[in-house]
């Protein structure tokens, strides 16, 4: 306590300090004067008697001084001072000032704006009770090299077998239409098995979440909404608990509201739904549905005793049902891995890149503070001699280096907004990362940007000030205007070479991935990209069955391929990309059936006849479905270049006969499915193998979703509404979602785009700062010679010869640089590998045109300062001093 | 016989003053004049302690300062001890005589 009023009487002191001077300057004339009067009433003469009064009393200024040190809060008193002082030497000299708080804003904005999103979708725990508890379980693809959705049927068997795992529950994509306000609207959710609130420890806000006796019970109509629903569709209404919806499933009555910021690990969902399925139905489920299940580690239990358990209960699995489950085995995650596992890689490239920026900036700012520091050695050279200390003035140089990162820090505080409104826009919701939505640039954010800042102020600061002081003592012996800069051209061309290496690490980084996208763009997925729009219906299911649902999507075909501008239509139960419809596995009828471990998998897609001709993939033998191949007809397919070969070798497979052991939910293997054409081969994937595809004629495989291609000479985009409407004008409350088909690959390789684009933009920003670096030094550099440089040509040298030599030393530096870069880069671009597409991380091509690019830069950027060098008139340069 | 700061005790400045300033306030040209007196010549305080000292004390809050006009009709500054003051005078002086006595004992023990 008595620390505290201590300290506040010291801060109230400075206001008070003209009051405190005046009186002890008052206070010791008293004195003074009493003393000269007692030295007179003892006979001494009036001056005497003064100057013995001023001799007893000591150094009168530095009894001032040390009353003073008593009274005033000497430390804060000095940073305010030096603070005002630095303020004033900023102001001084704009163009300075404004480069180092451009170049900090810059590096400060992207810091923050990255750490904002690193925050929130790594590092910041999810509204869980006890999180790291969770877990999520997924078995893998036949081979075991990659986590794939799980089987209801294993799942029953978990549940009942598990031992390490306290509650464990499915969760899995599901879209439903529901009608709001009249308006037919599709809408994202999830299926949630009700254990799952129990496995990830949460309740709704406002209501209940259904029970396991509601959802093991089979009740399809009760749902739980989230926040947003709530808010944003329903105006946040007073009565939601209870309130029926009306979706294409039926109806479903509200039974409670999450709250805001939950998710299911991250997936974005308005509502979720119970499976309402039997644990006797889900067993005798066949397929593997599109859910994979979460968990609660028991009390005590740890990741690797749940892992082995799992393990081996899956081998138990293996032996009883090998149908299912043979060559798979089980894997599970804790929740980190799980949201953020396949964008770790990027986020790391981000930070890296962010951080080089960063470090850039620093470097150009100590650059551009040692240039000037340099400017101002006899300055501190005189104050040196003058008595100032060492460390005063290093606080004074730092006071400076702390308020530009300070002000930088805020001007960054700007940037970081901007490029945050970027990164979203970027990202937009093509790239489904987990909480996204969430980031915002918060207290926290601005915080850690203040913090950040004023590091980088005295990391940036602490050099130029050790350097520029410590030759303080020489500036004026030497006298002149470059006494002891030896030892600062060093710094400085130590300073150009850092740089240069640092943005040649981005410049290749960047290069890299722009190069991997461009390959990536230009892989023949085996269809024509270009000129399609796609638009995909969902039917509700509660009005339409099966051959009402083919009714209408007949209907809509015919009347969509009749629009102006349309010149081929044609369906398709999904996407090409980046989904197989159906994947499963087949073999020859006409063969024995391999054992359960030796099946060829596949792509199982159904489309409408016209549909390759839309699609630009040709035909290569035998015939294209027809109106004939309808629900009655004989089974007949169209298989895959890749497919034909594979199974039928060089012979040709027309009119032999295939069949399919369809992995989903009520599958037959029974149908005999005759081949009648054979197609190209196509990619589901631009980064993935062509795929052994078999197309089965819509007719006779049909379901309620449907994908309409539309190929036009027009620019696609511009059909979209026409589109919407047609279908509309047939089924009034029927969602619709257009895009054009080169979006929709687009979107596939969002992510490795966006990790370009930023990667790129830090780059050129790097590029950038580094230019402006090299031009202040060399600037700097030519100004300090300008005597050296007159000299020269007073003796005889030619403009050439001086140019030359300028840029000389710049090559020099910058060749060390690029070749410093070269180094690094290779280490580092290792790091980016697993984002890389047929682009190795050493790629040379990409190592040598970012090296020149570089290096023009730089050169171009030494170019002026050294053309400035020539028109130095000799007898100007001669009379500076 | 100057006997200048570097002489005294540290620490024992602020007892002096404090006790110069027991009786009544005093200004700091007054203080010195006590103490000179008081020690009969031997302490003449060096001027360049005395302020620092007084505007230490008055920090701690064991004296506080009142601008007055002396005798003489001149404005000084005068000092005045608070209570905490002279509890902390009375502290230090019992402080002071138990280790003179025993710096004294020590001195005055019978050698051979």
């Amino acid at each position: 306590m008595s620390w505290l009023s201590e300290s506040w009487k010291r801060v109230r002191s400075i206001g008070s300090r003209e009051t405190i001077e005046r009186g002890l300057d008052d206070e010791i004339r008293f004195h003074l004067d009493q003393q000269a009067e007692k030295n007179r009433q003892r006979g001494m003469e009036a001056g005497e008697a003064r100057r013995q009064a001023l001799l007893r009393f000591g150094a009168l200024e530095r009894a001032k001084e040390e009353t003073r040190d008593e009274v005033r809060p000497a430390v804060l008193e000095d940073a305010v001072r030096d603070t005002r002082h630095a303020a004033r030497l900023l102001w001084r000299s704009p163009g300075f000032t404004i480069a180092a708080l451009i170049t900090l804003a810059v590096g400060i904005g992207a810091t923050s704006a990255i750490y904002s999103v690193v925050r929130t979708v790594m590092l910041e725990p999810l509204p869980y009770h006890e999180p790291e508890r969770v877990v999520t379980i997924w078995e893998t693809n036949r081979g075991g090299t990659s986590r794939n959705v799980i089987a209801p049927s294993n799942f029953v068997e978990w549940r009942e077998r598990v031992r390490t795992i306290a509650h464990i529950g499915m969760t899995g994509p599901v879209n439903l239409a529901f009608v709001l306000n009249g308006h037919g609207v599709g809408i994202p959710g999830r299926a949630l098995s009700a254990d799952s609130f129990q496995a990830l420890g949460v309740q709704p806000m406002l209501g209940r979440a259904y029970t396991p006796e509601e959802d093991y019970g089979g009740r399809r109509d009760v749902i739980v909404l989230s926040h947003e629903f709530w808010q944003r569709r329903l105006g946040g209404r007073g009565d939601v608990i209870g309130l029926p919806l009306s979706t294409d499933d039926g109806p479903k009555i509200v039974l409670g509201v999450m709250a805001p910021a939950f998710t299911v690990l991250g997936e974005s969902a308005e509502f979720y739904l119970p499976y309402a399925d039997t644990l006797e139905q889900m067993r005798a489920t066949r397929g593997r549905g599109s859910s994979y299940a979460i968990g609660r580690l028991r009390d005590g239990v740890s990741f690797a005793q749940a892992e082995s358990d799992m393990r081996r209960i899956y081998a138990d699995l293996i032996r009883e049902f090998p149908q299912r489950n043979a060559n798979r085995t089980v894997m599970l995650f804790e929740l980190q891995d799980q949201m953020v596992g396949e964008l770790r890689p990027a986020i790391y490239a981000l930070v890296g890149a962010v951080a080089l920026v960063l470090l850039v900036a620093c470097v150009n700012v100590a650059n551009l503070l040692l240039a000037r520091s340099a400017a101002r050695e006899r300055e501190i050279g005189m104050r040196t001699a003058l008595g100032a200390r060492r460390g005063r003035l290093m606080r004074q140089m730092l006071a400076e280096s702390v308020l530009l990162a300070a002000v930088g820090g805020v001007a960054g505080l700007g940037v970081a907004s901007l490029f945050h409104q970027g990164l979203l826009a970027l990202v937009d919701d093509r790239i489904p990362i987990p909480r996204i939505e969430q980031v915002t640039l918060d207290g926290d954010v601005v915080g850690v940007t203040l913090l950040v800042a004023v590091v980088t102020g005295v990391l940036f600061g602490l050099m130029p000030a050790i350097v520029s002081t410590r030759q303080a003592g020489d500036a004026l012996r030497e006298g002149g205007r470059h006494g002891g800069s030896r030892r600062l051209h060093r710094l400085l061309g130590a300073m150009v070479v850092a740089e240069v290496a640092l943005s040649l690490v981005l410049l290749t980084g960047a290069g890299l991935m722009m190069r991997s996208l461009v390959k990536l763009r230009g892989t023949d997925l085996g269809f024509r990209v270009d000129g399609v729009l796609t638009a995909t219906v969902q039917l509700p299911g509660a009005r339409y069955d099966m051959p009402q649902a083919e009714a209408f999507f007949r209907q809509a075909l015919g009347r969509l391929g009749a629009l102006p501008g349309v010149e081929r239509a044609a369906g398709a139960s999904c996407l090409p990309v980046p989904n197989p419809c159906i994947g499963t596995s087949f073999w020859r009828a006409d063969q024995a059936k391999p054992d359960a471990g030796q099946l060829t998998s596949g792509h199982v897609r159904p489309v409408t006849p016209g549909f390759f001709d839309t699609m630009g993939i040709p035909r290569l033998e035998g015939r294209d479905f027809s109106d004939g191949d309808g629900a009655d007809a004989p089974p007949v397919a169209i298989i895959s270049r890749e497919l034909a070969r594979h199974h039928f070798g060089d012979a040709s497979p027309l009119g032999l006969p295939l069949r399919i052991s369809v992995d989903h939910v009520g599958g037959r293997d029974d149908i005999e499915w005759t081949v009648v054409g054979v197609v190209s081969d196509i990619r589901s994937s631009l980064d993935g193998p062509l795929r052994q595809t078999i197309y089965l004629p819509r007719s006779q495989r049909p379901g309620r979703f449907m994908t309409f291609f539309l190929r036009t000479p027009q620019e696609p985009a511009a059909l979209a509404t026409t589109v919407t409407k047609t279908l509309q004008s047939i089924e009034p409350q029927v969602p619709v979602e257009t895009r054009t088909l080169d979006d929709v690959v687009g979107r596939t390789i969002a992510r490795q785009r966006a990790v370009a684009v930023l990667l790129v933009v830090f780059a050129v920003v790097a590029l950038a700062l580094a230019a402006v670096g090299v031009y202040g030094v060399m600037a700097f550099s030519v100004r300090e010679r300008a005597r050296e440089i007159g000299v020269r040509m007073a003796l005889g040298a030619t403009a050439l010869s001086v140019f030359r030599l300028v840029l000389g030393r710049a090559l020099r530096l910058v060749g060390l640089g690029v070749a410093v870069g070269l180094v690094a880069s290779s280490l580092l671009t290792q790091t980016l590998e697993r984002l890389l597409f047929e682009v190795e991380p050493l790629d040379p091509w990409t190592f040598g045109v970012m090296a020149a690019v570089l290096t023009l830069v730089a050169v171009v950027a030494s170019c002026l300062p050294a053309r400035r060098s020539m028109r130095v008139a000799p007898i100007d340069a001669l009379r500076v001093n | 016989m100057a006997t200048d700061r570097g002489d005294l005790l540290q620490g024992t400045l602020d007892m002096l003053v404090l006790k110069a300033l027991l009786l009544e306030p005093m200004h700091g040209w007054g203080i010195t004049e006590r103490i000179e007196q008081w020690s009969e010549s031997v302490l003449q305080l060096g001027q360049g302690t005395l302020y620092p000292a007084l505007y230490r004390l008055e920090r701690q809050g064991l004296i506080k300062s009142d601008w007055k006009v002396t005798e003489n009709n001149r404005r000084a500054r005068y000092y005045t001890l608070t209570r905490k003051g002279r509890q902390q005078f009375g502290d230090e002086l019992a402080q002071w005589q138990r280790m003179s006595r025993a710096v004294n004992l020590v001195l005055d023990a019978k050698v051979q």
